[in-house]
Protein backbone atom coordinates (compact mmCIF):
# COMPACT_ATOMS: atom_id res chain seq x y z
CA UNK A 1 0.00 0.00 0.00
CA UNK A 2 2.81 2.01 1.10
CA UNK A 3 4.21 3.89 -2.28
CA UNK A 4 8.16 3.74 -1.88
CA UNK A 5 9.09 6.12 -4.86
CA UNK A 6 7.52 7.68 -8.01
CA UNK A 7 10.10 5.85 -10.19
CA UNK A 8 8.72 2.58 -11.21
CA UNK A 9 10.31 -0.29 -9.26
CA UNK A 10 12.53 -1.73 -12.38
CA UNK A 11 14.41 1.28 -12.45
CA UNK A 12 15.60 1.53 -8.95
CA UNK A 13 18.33 -0.08 -8.15
CA UNK A 14 17.45 -2.87 -5.73
CA UNK A 15 20.19 -4.12 -3.00
CA UNK A 16 20.62 -7.48 -2.05
CA UNK A 17 19.25 -8.74 1.06
CA UNK A 18 21.11 -11.00 2.90
CA UNK A 19 19.18 -14.37 3.90
CA UNK A 20 19.59 -16.16 6.97
CA UNK A 21 20.85 -19.97 6.69
CA UNK A 22 18.17 -22.74 8.35
CA UNK A 23 21.08 -23.50 10.85
CA UNK A 24 21.71 -20.14 11.73
CA UNK A 25 17.63 -19.32 11.86
CA UNK A 26 17.48 -22.27 14.47
CA UNK A 27 20.71 -21.58 16.64
CA UNK A 28 18.98 -18.24 16.88
CA UNK A 29 15.58 -19.80 18.21
CA UNK A 30 17.39 -21.74 20.83
CA UNK A 31 19.79 -18.78 22.26
CA UNK A 32 16.41 -16.47 22.69
CA UNK A 33 15.03 -19.54 24.41
CA UNK A 34 17.49 -19.91 26.89
CA UNK A 35 20.22 -16.87 26.98
CA UNK A 36 21.77 -17.02 30.05
CA UNK A 37 24.29 -14.30 30.14
CA UNK A 38 24.55 -10.65 29.03
CA UNK A 39 23.40 -8.91 25.96
CA UNK A 40 26.59 -7.18 24.29
CA UNK A 41 25.22 -4.46 21.88
CA UNK A 42 26.54 -2.61 18.78
CA UNK A 43 25.37 0.39 17.39
CA UNK A 44 25.74 1.44 13.70
CA UNK A 45 24.53 4.35 12.66
CA UNK A 46 23.98 4.41 8.40
CA UNK A 47 23.18 7.87 7.66
CA UNK A 48 20.93 9.08 10.42
CA UNK A 49 20.89 12.67 12.06
CA UNK A 50 22.36 11.47 15.70
CA UNK A 51 19.11 11.88 17.44
CA UNK A 52 18.60 8.09 17.85
CA UNK A 53 22.34 8.14 19.55
CA UNK A 54 21.80 10.54 21.91
CA UNK A 55 18.71 8.79 23.06
CA UNK A 56 20.76 5.29 22.86
CA UNK A 57 22.97 6.72 25.26
CA UNK A 58 20.37 8.46 27.42
CA UNK A 59 18.88 4.68 28.03
CA UNK A 60 22.03 3.64 29.60
CA UNK A 61 21.99 6.84 31.98
CA UNK A 62 21.52 5.98 36.04
CA UNK A 63 17.72 6.73 35.47
CA UNK A 64 16.67 4.23 32.68
CA UNK A 65 19.58 1.83 32.67
CA UNK A 66 19.34 -0.85 30.54
CA UNK A 67 22.76 -2.21 32.07
CA UNK A 68 20.76 -3.78 34.55
CA UNK A 69 19.42 -6.32 32.08
CA UNK A 70 23.09 -6.78 31.04
CA UNK A 71 22.99 -4.92 27.79
CA UNK A 72 25.83 -3.55 27.20
CA UNK A 73 27.16 -1.13 24.54
CA UNK A 74 30.10 -2.91 22.94
CA UNK A 75 32.96 -0.63 21.11
CA UNK A 76 33.26 -3.93 18.38
CA UNK A 77 31.05 -5.95 16.60
CA UNK A 78 32.64 -8.80 16.61
CA UNK A 79 31.47 -9.08 20.36
CA UNK A 80 28.33 -8.31 19.67
CA UNK A 81 25.09 -10.31 20.01
CA UNK A 82 22.67 -7.23 19.19
CA UNK A 83 23.30 -5.11 15.98
CA UNK A 84 21.51 -2.06 16.30
CA UNK A 85 21.28 0.15 13.55
CA UNK A 86 20.28 3.38 13.09
CA UNK A 87 19.47 5.68 10.16
CA UNK A 88 18.34 4.94 6.96
CA UNK A 89 20.19 2.60 4.74
CA UNK A 90 22.08 5.20 2.71
CA UNK A 91 24.38 4.08 -0.12
CA UNK A 92 27.47 5.60 1.14
CA UNK A 93 27.46 3.72 4.57
CA UNK A 94 26.10 0.61 2.89
CA UNK A 95 29.61 -1.11 3.03
CA UNK A 96 30.02 -0.13 7.17
CA UNK A 97 26.70 -1.59 7.87
CA UNK A 98 27.61 -5.35 6.01
CA UNK A 99 30.79 -5.35 7.07
CA UNK A 100 29.40 -5.00 10.63
CA UNK A 101 26.97 -7.67 9.92
CA UNK A 102 29.82 -9.89 8.82
CA UNK A 103 31.96 -9.04 11.40
CA UNK A 104 29.59 -9.89 14.47
CA UNK A 105 29.42 -14.31 15.53
CA UNK A 106 26.37 -15.77 14.42
CA UNK A 107 23.54 -15.96 16.08
CA UNK A 108 22.63 -12.39 16.37
CA UNK A 109 19.78 -10.46 16.56
CA UNK A 110 19.37 -7.02 14.34
CA UNK A 111 17.16 -4.61 15.59
CA UNK A 112 15.91 -1.44 13.37
CA UNK A 113 15.97 1.20 15.90
CA UNK A 114 13.89 4.80 14.98
CA UNK A 115 11.89 5.89 12.12
CA UNK A 116 14.52 5.80 9.28
CA UNK A 117 16.05 2.56 10.57
CA UNK A 118 12.34 0.85 10.27
CA UNK A 119 11.66 2.51 7.03
CA UNK A 120 13.86 5.34 5.90
CA UNK A 121 11.56 7.69 7.65
CA UNK A 122 11.75 11.22 6.75
CA UNK A 123 14.42 10.30 4.34
CA UNK A 124 12.63 7.51 2.29
CA UNK A 125 12.55 9.55 -0.81
CA UNK A 126 15.90 10.88 -1.28
CA UNK A 127 18.27 10.07 -3.70
CA UNK A 128 20.86 8.71 -2.07
CA UNK A 129 18.18 6.11 0.40
CA UNK A 130 17.45 2.73 -0.16
CA UNK A 131 15.03 2.37 2.79
CA UNK A 132 14.80 0.96 5.94
CA UNK A 133 17.29 -1.72 7.45
CA UNK A 134 15.56 -4.69 6.10
CA UNK A 135 16.37 -3.67 2.64
CA UNK A 136 19.92 -5.36 3.76
CA UNK A 137 19.17 -7.23 6.14
CA UNK A 138 17.47 -9.81 8.30
CA UNK A 139 15.51 -7.60 10.82
CA UNK A 140 14.23 -8.93 14.29
CA UNK A 141 12.83 -6.04 15.81
CA UNK A 142 11.60 -2.60 14.72
CA UNK A 143 11.86 0.26 16.83
CA UNK A 144 9.99 3.03 16.01
CA UNK A 145 9.98 6.32 17.26
CA UNK A 146 11.68 10.05 16.22
CA UNK A 147 13.82 9.60 18.03
CA UNK A 148 12.29 6.67 20.47
CA UNK A 149 12.54 7.64 23.99
CA UNK A 150 14.76 5.63 26.40
CA UNK A 151 11.04 3.59 27.43
CA UNK A 152 10.43 2.73 24.09
CA UNK A 153 14.24 1.30 23.74
CA UNK A 154 14.14 -0.57 26.78
CA UNK A 155 10.91 -2.03 25.51
CA UNK A 156 12.18 -2.85 22.09
CA UNK A 157 14.82 -4.92 23.62
CA UNK A 158 12.67 -6.72 26.28
CA UNK A 159 10.74 -7.43 23.08
CA UNK A 160 13.71 -8.82 21.18
CA UNK A 161 15.03 -11.11 24.18
CA UNK A 162 11.15 -12.27 24.58
CA UNK A 163 10.78 -10.52 27.92
CA UNK A 164 7.18 -8.63 26.66
CA UNK A 165 4.88 -9.20 24.42
CA UNK A 166 4.14 -7.07 21.10
CA UNK A 167 0.65 -4.31 21.86
CA UNK A 168 0.50 -2.99 17.88
CA UNK A 169 -0.64 -5.29 15.13
CA UNK A 170 -1.27 -5.05 12.01
CA UNK A 171 -5.49 -3.92 11.61
CA UNK A 172 -7.50 -3.58 8.36
CA UNK A 173 -10.57 -1.58 9.51
CA UNK A 174 -13.88 -0.83 7.27
CA UNK A 175 -15.99 2.81 7.59
CA UNK A 176 -19.52 1.05 8.66
CA UNK A 177 -22.82 1.69 7.26
CA UNK A 178 -24.41 5.08 6.91
CA UNK A 179 -21.81 5.94 9.62
CA UNK A 180 -21.59 10.16 9.98
CA UNK A 181 -18.99 12.49 11.66
CA UNK A 182 -20.00 14.22 14.92
CA UNK A 183 -20.47 17.83 14.28
CA UNK A 184 -18.31 18.69 18.02
CA UNK A 185 -20.05 21.18 20.07
CA UNK A 186 -23.54 21.21 17.73
CA UNK A 187 -25.03 23.75 20.27
CA UNK A 188 -22.59 26.33 19.14
CA UNK A 189 -22.95 27.83 15.85
CA UNK A 190 -20.64 26.77 13.20
CA UNK A 191 -19.15 29.92 12.43
CA UNK A 192 -19.02 31.13 16.58
CA UNK A 193 -16.86 27.47 16.98
CA UNK A 194 -14.60 28.01 13.89
CA UNK A 195 -13.52 31.58 15.46
CA UNK A 196 -13.02 30.37 19.10
CA UNK A 197 -11.06 27.75 17.71
CA UNK A 198 -9.02 30.10 15.26
CA UNK A 199 -7.99 32.79 17.85
CA UNK A 200 -7.06 29.87 20.75
CA UNK A 201 -4.86 28.64 18.05
CA UNK A 202 -3.46 32.11 17.32
CA UNK A 203 -2.58 32.88 20.71
CA UNK A 204 -1.63 29.17 22.29
CA UNK A 205 -1.38 27.35 19.29
CA UNK A 206 -3.13 24.15 17.68
CA UNK A 207 -2.47 21.90 21.01
CA UNK A 208 -3.16 24.46 23.72
CA UNK A 209 -5.08 26.47 21.92
CA UNK A 210 -7.50 23.67 21.03
CA UNK A 211 -7.38 22.89 24.46
CA UNK A 212 -8.66 26.27 25.65
CA UNK A 213 -11.20 26.73 23.01
CA UNK A 214 -12.85 23.34 24.08
CA UNK A 215 -12.69 24.16 27.83
CA UNK A 216 -14.67 27.75 27.32
CA UNK A 217 -17.04 26.32 24.95
CA UNK A 218 -17.31 23.90 26.99
CA UNK A 219 -18.47 26.35 29.82
CA UNK A 220 -20.72 28.03 27.38
CA UNK A 221 -22.85 24.84 26.65
CA UNK A 222 -23.79 24.57 30.31
CA UNK A 223 -26.78 27.42 30.82
CA UNK A 224 -27.92 29.68 28.20
CA UNK A 225 -28.50 32.93 29.95
CA UNK A 226 -25.94 32.90 32.94
CA UNK A 227 -22.94 31.49 31.01
CA UNK A 228 -21.37 34.51 30.72
CA UNK A 229 -20.98 34.25 34.22
CA UNK A 230 -19.51 31.21 34.06
CA UNK A 231 -17.23 32.40 32.04
CA UNK A 232 -15.65 35.05 34.13
CA UNK A 233 -15.32 32.26 36.84
CA UNK A 234 -13.41 29.89 34.13
CA UNK A 235 -11.24 32.74 34.16
CA UNK A 236 -10.68 33.68 37.88
CA UNK A 237 -10.04 29.70 38.52
CA UNK A 238 -7.00 29.92 35.82
CA UNK A 239 -3.68 29.58 38.18
CA UNK A 240 -2.05 30.41 34.77
CA UNK A 241 -2.18 33.97 33.64
CA UNK A 242 -1.23 33.03 29.80
CA UNK A 243 -4.23 30.56 29.75
CA UNK A 244 -6.28 33.57 31.74
CA UNK A 245 -5.33 36.12 28.73
CA UNK A 246 -6.54 33.65 26.20
CA UNK A 247 -9.72 32.89 27.44
CA UNK A 248 -10.05 36.85 28.24
CA UNK A 249 -9.77 36.91 24.17
CA UNK A 250 -12.43 34.35 23.59
CA UNK A 251 -14.95 36.13 25.99
CA UNK A 252 -14.26 39.25 23.77
CA UNK A 253 -14.66 37.07 20.83
CA UNK A 254 -17.91 36.25 22.25
CA UNK A 255 -19.06 39.62 22.95
CA UNK A 256 -18.12 40.58 19.44
CA UNK A 257 -19.76 38.14 17.61
CA UNK A 258 -23.09 38.26 19.98
CA UNK A 259 -23.22 42.20 19.97
CA UNK A 260 -21.89 42.98 16.77
CA UNK A 261 -19.42 44.98 18.31
CA UNK A 262 -16.83 46.82 16.34
CA UNK A 263 -13.19 44.86 16.89
CA UNK A 264 -11.66 46.30 20.12
CA UNK A 265 -8.09 47.17 19.97
CA UNK A 266 -6.25 44.01 20.66
CA UNK A 267 -2.69 44.61 20.76
CA UNK A 268 -1.19 41.01 21.02
CA UNK A 269 -3.09 40.34 17.75
CA UNK A 270 -1.52 43.18 16.36
CA UNK A 271 1.71 42.30 17.09
CA UNK A 272 1.17 38.33 15.91
CA UNK A 273 -0.57 40.23 12.12
CA UNK A 274 2.69 42.56 11.97
CA UNK A 275 4.47 39.25 12.17
CA UNK A 276 2.60 37.77 8.96
CA UNK A 277 0.63 35.59 10.80
CA UNK B 1 31.95 6.78 54.89
CA UNK B 2 28.87 6.71 57.00
CA UNK B 3 28.34 10.26 55.97
CA UNK B 4 28.36 8.74 51.71
CA UNK B 5 26.03 5.75 53.44
CA UNK B 6 23.94 8.47 54.87
CA UNK B 7 23.71 10.74 51.43
CA UNK B 8 23.11 7.53 48.90
CA UNK B 9 19.92 6.16 51.97
CA UNK B 10 18.71 9.97 51.39
CA UNK B 11 19.21 10.21 47.64
CA UNK B 12 17.08 6.94 46.93
CA UNK B 13 16.92 4.85 43.74
CA UNK B 14 16.61 6.96 40.81
CA UNK B 15 16.14 3.98 38.61
CA UNK B 16 12.58 4.12 36.75
CA UNK B 17 11.17 0.25 37.33
CA UNK B 18 9.67 0.24 33.86
CA UNK B 19 9.66 -2.64 32.19
CA UNK B 20 8.47 -4.42 35.60
CA UNK B 21 5.67 -1.34 35.66
CA UNK B 22 4.33 0.94 34.10
CA UNK B 23 6.11 4.55 33.42
CA UNK B 24 4.46 7.65 34.29
CA UNK B 25 4.38 9.63 31.07
CA UNK B 26 3.97 13.82 30.76
CA UNK B 27 0.55 14.58 29.81
CA UNK B 28 1.98 15.91 26.36
CA UNK B 29 4.39 13.28 25.23
CA UNK B 30 4.50 12.67 21.79
CA UNK B 31 3.43 9.07 21.03
CA UNK B 32 1.18 7.20 18.78
CA UNK B 33 -1.51 9.02 16.74
CA UNK B 34 -4.41 7.47 17.37
CA UNK B 35 -6.67 7.30 14.88
CA UNK B 36 -11.11 7.61 15.25
CA UNK B 37 -11.89 5.32 12.21
CA UNK B 38 -15.73 7.04 12.84
CA UNK B 39 -15.29 10.70 13.15
CA UNK B 40 -12.30 10.39 10.30
CA UNK B 41 -13.72 12.19 7.17
CA UNK B 42 -10.87 10.92 4.96
CA UNK B 43 -10.71 14.34 3.39
CA UNK B 44 -7.28 13.85 3.07
CA UNK B 45 -5.71 16.88 5.15
CA UNK B 46 -3.37 14.67 7.59
CA UNK B 47 -2.16 12.39 3.93
CA UNK B 48 -1.19 16.29 2.74
CA UNK B 49 0.42 17.55 5.94
CA UNK B 50 2.10 14.37 6.90
CA UNK B 51 5.96 15.37 6.62
CA UNK B 52 7.39 11.75 6.02
CA UNK B 53 4.17 10.44 3.86
CA UNK B 54 3.71 8.59 6.66
CA UNK B 55 0.20 8.86 6.15
CA UNK B 56 -1.44 8.14 2.69
CA UNK B 57 -4.61 7.88 0.73
CA UNK B 58 -4.58 5.45 -2.12
CA UNK B 59 -7.88 5.80 -4.30
CA UNK B 60 -9.71 2.96 -5.81
CA UNK B 61 -12.21 4.32 -8.30
CA UNK B 62 -12.79 1.05 -9.78
CA UNK B 63 -13.87 -0.59 -6.45
CA UNK B 64 -15.63 3.21 -5.43
CA UNK B 65 -13.54 3.03 -2.06
CA UNK B 66 -10.11 5.12 -0.98
CA UNK B 67 -8.05 3.34 1.73
CA UNK B 68 -6.19 5.71 4.27
CA UNK B 69 -3.06 4.09 5.78
CA UNK B 70 -0.38 5.23 8.66
CA UNK B 71 2.54 3.37 8.97
CA UNK B 72 3.89 3.66 12.52
CA UNK B 73 7.36 2.46 11.75
CA UNK B 74 7.74 6.02 9.19
CA UNK B 75 5.54 8.35 11.43
CA UNK B 76 8.08 11.48 13.28
CA UNK B 77 5.38 12.05 15.82
CA UNK B 78 5.16 16.12 14.37
CA UNK B 79 1.62 16.23 15.32
CA UNK B 80 1.08 17.86 12.29
CA UNK B 81 -1.73 15.53 11.26
CA UNK B 82 -3.66 16.34 14.73
CA UNK B 83 -3.39 20.38 14.10
CA UNK B 84 -4.74 19.74 10.29
CA UNK B 85 -7.87 17.66 11.30
CA UNK B 86 -11.45 19.72 10.65
CA UNK B 87 -12.96 16.84 12.69
CA UNK B 88 -10.32 16.04 15.39
CA UNK B 89 -10.45 12.21 14.18
CA UNK B 90 -6.69 12.10 14.55
CA UNK B 91 -4.84 12.96 17.78
CA UNK B 92 -1.15 11.96 19.57
CA UNK B 93 -1.71 10.01 22.86
CA UNK B 94 1.06 9.07 25.39
CA UNK B 95 1.42 5.67 23.91
CA UNK B 96 4.60 4.56 23.39
CA UNK B 97 4.91 0.89 23.28
CA UNK B 98 4.86 0.34 19.47
CA UNK B 99 8.12 -1.54 18.92
CA UNK B 100 7.34 -4.85 16.61
CA UNK B 101 8.96 -8.39 15.28
CA UNK B 102 7.21 -7.78 12.17
CA UNK B 103 6.75 -4.79 10.16
CA UNK B 104 3.48 -5.36 8.66
CA UNK B 105 2.25 -4.80 11.75
CA UNK B 106 3.26 -1.07 11.91
CA UNK B 107 0.46 0.07 9.60
CA UNK B 108 -2.63 0.71 9.57
CA UNK B 109 -5.65 0.70 7.07
CA UNK B 110 -8.78 2.03 7.18
CA UNK B 111 -11.18 1.75 4.05
CA UNK B 112 -13.98 4.50 2.75
CA UNK B 113 -16.43 4.38 0.43
CA UNK B 114 -17.00 7.18 -2.67
CA UNK B 115 -19.61 9.21 -2.90
CA UNK B 116 -20.69 8.73 -7.24
CA UNK B 117 -22.21 12.04 -9.04
CA UNK B 118 -26.11 11.87 -9.19
CA UNK B 119 -25.31 12.92 -12.81
CA UNK B 120 -22.85 11.11 -14.78
CA UNK B 121 -22.06 8.16 -11.76
CA UNK B 122 -18.72 8.54 -11.25
CA UNK B 123 -17.17 8.17 -7.91
CA UNK B 124 -15.35 11.69 -6.99
CA UNK B 125 -15.05 12.22 -3.59
CA UNK B 126 -15.44 10.31 -0.29
CA UNK B 127 -19.30 9.66 1.09
CA UNK B 128 -18.57 10.52 4.51
CA UNK B 129 -16.88 14.12 3.57
CA UNK B 130 -19.37 14.92 0.94
CA UNK B 131 -22.23 14.25 4.16
CA UNK B 132 -20.07 16.31 6.24
CA UNK B 133 -20.25 19.42 3.67
CA UNK B 134 -23.59 19.01 2.89
CA UNK B 135 -24.55 18.92 6.74
CA UNK B 136 -22.25 22.12 7.24
CA UNK B 137 -23.74 23.99 4.14
CA UNK B 138 -27.82 23.67 5.42
CA UNK B 139 -27.02 25.18 8.47
CA UNK B 140 -26.55 28.90 6.49
CA UNK B 141 -30.28 29.05 5.77
CA UNK B 142 -30.06 32.47 4.83
CA UNK B 143 -26.96 32.14 2.24
CA UNK B 144 -28.31 31.66 -1.04
CA UNK B 145 -24.89 31.04 -2.04
CA UNK B 146 -24.77 28.06 0.45
CA UNK B 147 -28.09 27.05 -0.58
CA UNK B 148 -26.80 26.69 -4.29
CA UNK B 149 -23.55 24.79 -2.61
CA UNK B 150 -25.84 22.42 -1.05
CA UNK B 151 -27.85 21.51 -3.88
CA UNK B 152 -24.61 20.84 -5.88
CA UNK B 153 -22.92 18.62 -3.04
CA UNK B 154 -23.20 15.37 -4.94
CA UNK B 155 -22.46 16.46 -8.56
CA UNK B 156 -18.56 15.50 -9.05
CA UNK B 157 -16.65 18.95 -10.78
CA UNK B 158 -16.45 17.96 -14.22
CA UNK B 159 -20.44 17.82 -14.83
CA UNK B 160 -20.34 21.72 -12.58
CA UNK B 161 -18.46 23.18 -15.10
CA UNK B 162 -20.71 21.08 -17.60
CA UNK B 163 -23.80 23.16 -15.70
CA UNK B 164 -22.05 26.32 -15.34
CA UNK B 165 -21.06 26.85 -19.21
CA UNK B 166 -24.29 25.98 -20.49
CA UNK B 167 -26.02 28.07 -18.03
CA UNK B 168 -23.13 30.83 -19.66
CA UNK B 169 -24.43 29.83 -23.05
CA UNK B 170 -28.03 30.58 -22.44
CA UNK B 171 -27.53 34.17 -20.93
CA UNK B 172 -25.55 34.66 -23.47
CA UNK B 173 -28.31 33.79 -26.36
CA UNK B 174 -31.21 35.33 -24.32
CA UNK B 175 -29.48 38.55 -24.83
CA UNK B 176 -29.15 38.31 -28.34
CA UNK B 177 -25.81 37.16 -28.46
CA UNK B 178 -24.20 35.96 -31.68
CA UNK B 179 -23.89 31.92 -31.63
Amino acid sequence: MILEHEVPLNLQFQPEKKVLDEGIAKAKATLLNDIKRSIYLYRVDCGGCNGCEIEIFSSITPVFDVERFGIKNTPSPRHADILVYTGAMTRSMRMPAIRAYQGAPDPKLVVSYGACGCTGGIFHDNYCVWGGTDKLFPVDVYIPGCPPSPPQTIYGFAIALGLLGQKLHHSELVEGADEHVTFRYEDIPYKMRVAFERKARLYAGYRTGLELAEEFMEVLRVEGSGSLKEVDALIARQADPRRAEVLTQLKTELNMLLNGLDETPRPLLEQASSFGV
Amino acid sequence: MLKTLKEIIRTGDATVKYPFAPIERPKDARGKPEHDLANCMACGACAVACPPNAIQMVIDSRAQSTSWSINYGRCVYCGRCEEVCPTKAIRLSTEFELAVMDKNDLEEICMYSLQSCTECGSPFAPAKEVDYAYRILTQFVDDPDARQAAELVKVCPRCKQKRDSQRAKQNFESLGGVS
